[in-house]
C-alpha cells in the first residue's frame, strides 16, 4: 500500500512541469490559505473564547470561565431547549416532508406530466428569492394588519395571532421555509434526473418493474452523487435557519433557533461569550452528522 | 419719524457692538489651551453620524452642523445610519474608524463603552454647560463607576399611560382623573365591556413590555428597589419582585390576543384606530397622530402611570435620556468634542428646534412657551416624577437585559402561572454573569 502510494506520488511529481507545479500550488494553496485564515482560525478562536468571559472590547478583560458558559446554557436557559426543539422539528420536517416532496415533484416533472413546464416554473420561482425577502413577503401577508388578515376582514384589533401563537407558528414558519426548500430540491434533483440514461428505465419497464420499483432500484442508486448533496443541504439548511425568522420577528426569542441565540449573545449590547458557546454547540451539531454521513457513503462507494 | 428710527437702529448697532466687544473680551480671557483648540478646529474636518430620523433627521443635523461651521470654521461631514444597525454594531464601529461625534443614549449604553475607553471623557464640556443643565441630567450622564460623563445630555421623553380623551369620556370616566390603580382597572374593564382591548401591549421585539414591567415595579416597590434589582443588589426571586408580577398578571386578561405579534407600531395603531383603552409607551409616537389628523392629535392624552403603593405615589418615571457622545478613537477628537458641545448648547438647540426638532430638551434654555396642550402635558408628566429611570435595557447591563429579561417577560405573558420558575431562571442567569 505504502510503496504503491509513494511510487504513484513520485511518478506524478516527475510528470509535473515547473509551470504546472506553480499553477497547482497557486490553485490549491491560495484557497486553502484563505480557508484557514477566514474559517478555521476564527472557528478555533471561537472555540477558545467559548470557555471565557469577555465583552468583546479589550483583550485584557478576557477572563477564563471554564465550562461556565455551557453550564449556564444547559442548566439555566430555557431558551436553549426551545431553540433545540425548534431546530429539531425544522430538520425532521425537512427530512420527512419538504425534501421528499421536492424529489417527488422533480420525478413527476421529469416524466413529462401535462403542464410540467408550468409547474416547474411555479415551484422554481421562490428559489430565486432570498430567505430574507421571503420573510418580508410573508410577514406582509400574515402579520396583524397584513394582507391575508385584511382579506379575512380582521384589522389590527382582532387580528388572528399567527406568528405569536406557539400552537401554530412552528408550522406556519416551516410552511414558508418549505415553500422555497421544495423548489430548491426539485431543481437539484431535476438536473440530476436529466442525466439518467432513459434506456435504463425502459429496460426495467420491459422487465416488468413497477413505477415505484424503477424509482427505488434504478433512479435512486444512479442519483447517488445528487442524493449526497441533497442530504447535506437539507441538514445544513435546517440547522443554519436564521434569516427568515429574524426578519419576521425582529427579535430572537419568540421563535428561538440556535442561530438566533448565537446572534443575540454575540452582537450588540448583549455580547458575551455565551454567544461563542452557542456557536460551538451549533458547529458540533452541524459537523458531526455530516462527517459521519459522508464517511459512511464514501466507504460504501469504495467497496 | 425716519430720523428717529435711524437713531434707534444706530443705538441697537452700538448695543450690538458693545456685546460683541464683551464677547471678544471673554474670548481673550479664555485659556491658551482652548484658544489653540479653536485655531486647530478652524479648517479641520469633523465627522458626524445621525442615528436614524429620515429626512427630518438630516435636515436638523444640517442646520446644527452648518451653524457650527459658521461659528468655528470647522467643516462637518455628516452621514445618516440605520439606528438599529448602529446600535448592534456599536462596539465594532467604535473600535474601527468611527465618526467623531454622534447622537447616543445615556445610561448603561454610554457608561459601559466610556468605561471601556471607547467614548471620550466629556468632563470639561459638561462643566462649561453646567449653568444650562439640570443636576439630574448631569448625574444621569455620568458613569457611577468612573464618575466621568461620556455623553452630553440633550433630549428625553416620558413613558406614560396614553389614551384617548374621547374614549374615556365615552365610558363615563373623567380623562383628567386616572390617578390610581382602581381608576385604571375601571378604565380597562369598561373599555373591554365595549368589545375593545382594555390594555394594549406588544412584545414582538422583546423590549416593548419592559416599559410596563419597569413602571409596575417602581410603583409597587419604589425606584430604589427597581434599580437595585437591575444591578443585582436585590433578588428576582424576592417576594417583592413576585408582587410586581402579580400586578402584571392582572393586566393580562385586558390585553390584546396578539401581544407576541405586534411591536410598538402595532400598539400605536390600536390607539390610533380607537381599538384600545390605554397603553404604556414612550410619547415619541404622538407625531404620527398629528400626521393622521389634528383631531386625533388633540384627542391623545398622557398621564403618569397610576399610583399603586401610596408610599411611592407616582414619584418615578421611565424617561430615557439621549445626548451626544464623542468617539475616543475618532480622527478629530477635539473637533468631535467641540461639535458635541455645540449640539448640547443653547445655540445648537435653537438651531435644531428651528429645523423642526420636536424633542423635549433638558437644557434650561429650552423654550417651551409655544408648546401645545399635549406637549405641555408631557412636560407635566416628566415634572411629576422625582426619580428618573432610563428604561430597563439602559439601566441594566447589556448581556442581561436583552438576552435574559426580555425573553423572561415574554414567557411570563405567554404563561403567567410559570412565574416562579421564570424568576428562578432569571436569577440563576444573573448569578452566572461574570462580575468584575
Amino acid at each position: 500500500m505504502k510503496t504503491a502510494a509513494t511510487v504513484k506520488k513520485n511518478r506524478s511529481r516527475r510528470s509535473l512541469s515547473k509551470t504546472d507545479r506553480f499553477t497547482l500550488t497557486a490553485f490549491v494553496g491560495i484557497p486553502t490559505l484563505l480557508q484557514i485564515i477566514l474559517l478555521w482560525v476564527p472557528a478555533v478562536v471561537t472555540i477558545i473564547l467559548s470557555f471565557t468571559y469577555w465583552n468583546g472590547i479589550r483583550l485584557k478583560d478576557i477572563q477564563w470561565a471554564g465550562i461556565q458558559n455551557y453550564k449556564n446554557i444547559f442548566i439555566n436557559n430555557p431558551l436553549f431547549y426551545q431553540a433545540l426543539k425548534n431546530n429539531a422539528i425544522w430538520l425532521a420536517f425537512f427530512v420527512v416532508v419538504a425534501t421528499p416532496l421536492g424529489i417527488m415533484l422533480a420525478y413527476q416533472i421529469d416524466r413529462g406530466i401535462k403542464g410540467h413546464a408550468f409547474y416547474e416554473s411555479i415551484y422554481y420561482l421562490p428559489v430565486v428569492l432570498s430567505l430574507a425577502v421571503i420573510g418580508i413577503i410573508w410577514n406582509f401577508m400574515l402579520q396583524p394588519g397584513g394582507f391575508v388578515q385584511g382579506l379575512m376582514g380582521r384589522d389590527i384589533g382582532n387580528a388572528i395571532s399567527i406568528y405569536g401563537n406557539p400552537k401554530i407558528n412552528t408550522w406556519v414558519i416551516l410552511g414558508i421555509a418549505s415553500w422555497r426548500h421544495i423548489g430548491y430540491i426539485m431543481l437539484l434533483y431535476l438536473s440530476g434526473l436529466k442525466s439518467v440514461d432513459p434506456a435504463l428505465k425502459e429496460a426495467a419497464a420491459i422487465d416488468g418493474a413497477t413505477e415505484w420499483q424503477i424509482f427505488r432500484k434504478i433512479i435512486l442508486p444512479t442519483m447517488q452523487p445528487v442524493n449526497i448533496i441533497i442530504v447535506v443541504i437539507t441538514l445544513i439548511e435546517s440547522l443554519r435557519a436564521f434569516d427568515l425568522v429574524y426578519i419576521i420577528y425582529g427579535s430572537p426569542t419568540i421563535f428561538p433557533l440556535l442561530n438566533l441565540l448565537v446572534f443575540q449573545n454575540f452582537a450588540g449590547q448583549g455580547i458575551s461569550m455565551k454567544g461563542a458557546a452557542y456557536a460551538v454547540i451549533l458547529l458540533l451539531l452541524c459537523i458531526v452528522p455530516i462527517i459521519t454521513y459522508l464517511r459512511i457513503t464514501f466507504k460504501e462507494d469504495l467497496k | 419719524m425716519s430720523e428717529e428710527k435711524n437713531v434707534v437702529s444706530r443705538r441697537s448697532v452700538l448695543k450690538g457692538a458693545a456685546i460683541g466687544g464683551a464677547a471678544l473680551a471673554t474670548g481673550g480671557a479664555l485659556s491658551a489651551e482652548s484658544a489653540s483648540a479653536a485655531t486647530r478646529l478652524k479648517g479641520s474636518t469633523v465627522k458626524w453620524t445621525t442615528r436614524g430620523g429620515g429626512a427630518t433627521g438630516d435636515k436638523i443635523a444640517k442646520a446644527v452642523n452648518d451653524a457650527f461651521t459658521k461659528k468655528t470654521g470647522a467643516k462637518v461631514v455628516a452621514q445618516q445610519v440605520n439606528s438599529d444597525d448602529f446600535q448592534n454594531n456599536f462596539a465594532q464601529i467604535m473600535q474601527g474608524s468611527p465618526d467623531d461625534a454622534f447622537g447616543w443614549m445615556a445610561g448603561y449604553r454610554s457608561n459601559h463603552f466610556g468605561e471601556m475607553g471607547l467614548l471620550a471623557d466629556l468632563t470639561r464640556e459638561i462643566n462649561r454647560l453646567k449653568s444650562t443643565l439640570p443636576t439630574a441630567a448631569i448625574q444621569g450622564a455620568t458613569s457611577p463607576v468612573t464618575k466621568k460623563p461620556y455623553i452630553l445630555p440633550t433630549t428625553y421623553y416620558p413613558w406614560g399611560l396614553h389614551y384617548r380623551k374621547s374614549m374615556v369620556k365615552d365610558i363615563g370616566m373623567n380623562p383628567e382623573k386616572i390617578n390610581n390603580w382602581d381608576d385604571f382597572v375601571k378604565l380597562m374593564t369598561l373599555t373591554q365591556k365595549k368589545g375593545l382591548v382594555g390594555y394594549s401591549l406588544g412584545a414582538k421585539g422583546g423590549w416593548e413590555a419592559m416599559g410596563t414591567f419597569d413602571i409596575l415595579n417602581a410603583r409597587v416597590n419604589g425606584y430604589k428597589y427597581h434599580i437595585d434589582l437591575l444591578n443585582g443588589r436585590a433578588k428576582w426571586t424576592d417576594a417583592r419582585t413576585k408582587e410586581t408580577f402579580k400586578y402584571f398578571a392582572q393586566l393580562i386578561p385586558f390585553m390584546n390576543d396578539n401581544v407576541m405579534d405586534i411591536s410598538w407600531d402595532g400598539m400605536r395603531d390600536l390607539l390610533l384606530q380607537k381599538k384600545t383603552g390605554a397603553m404604556m409607551m414612550g410619547s415619541w409616537f404622538a407625531n404620527d397622530f398629528k400626521a393622521k389628523s389634528q383631531a386625533d392629535y388633540d384627542d391623545l392624552w398622557v398621564v403618569p402611570f397610576p399610583e399603586i403603593n401610596p408610599k411611592f405615589g407616582v414619584d418615578t418615571i421611565d424617561a430615557p435620556l439621549d445626548g451626544i457622545s464623542v468617539a475616543a478613537n475618532g480622527k478629530n477628537v477635539t473637533g468631535g468634542k467641540a461639535l458635541a458641545e455645540f449640539w448640547a448648547s443653547p445655540e445648537g438647540i435653537t438651531e435644531a428646534v428651528k429645523a423642526g426638532d420636536t424633542n423635549i430638551y433638558v437644557s434650561k434654555s429650552f423654550d417651551t412657551s409655544s408648546y401645545d396642550a399635549f406637549n405641555k402635558q408631557k412636560l407635566a408628566v416628566l415634572a411629576s416624577a422625582k426619580n428618573i429611570m432610563f428604561f430597563l435595557d439602559r439601566d441594566a447591563r447589556g448581556d442581561f437585559a436583552g438576552p435574559v429579561v426580555g425573553p423572561a417577560i415574554q414567557n411570563f405573558i405567554k404563561k403567567p402561572s410559570d412565574i416562579n420558575k421564570i424568576l428562578e431562571n432569571v436569577q440563576a442567569q444573573w448569578d452566572a454573569l461574570p462580575k468584575n
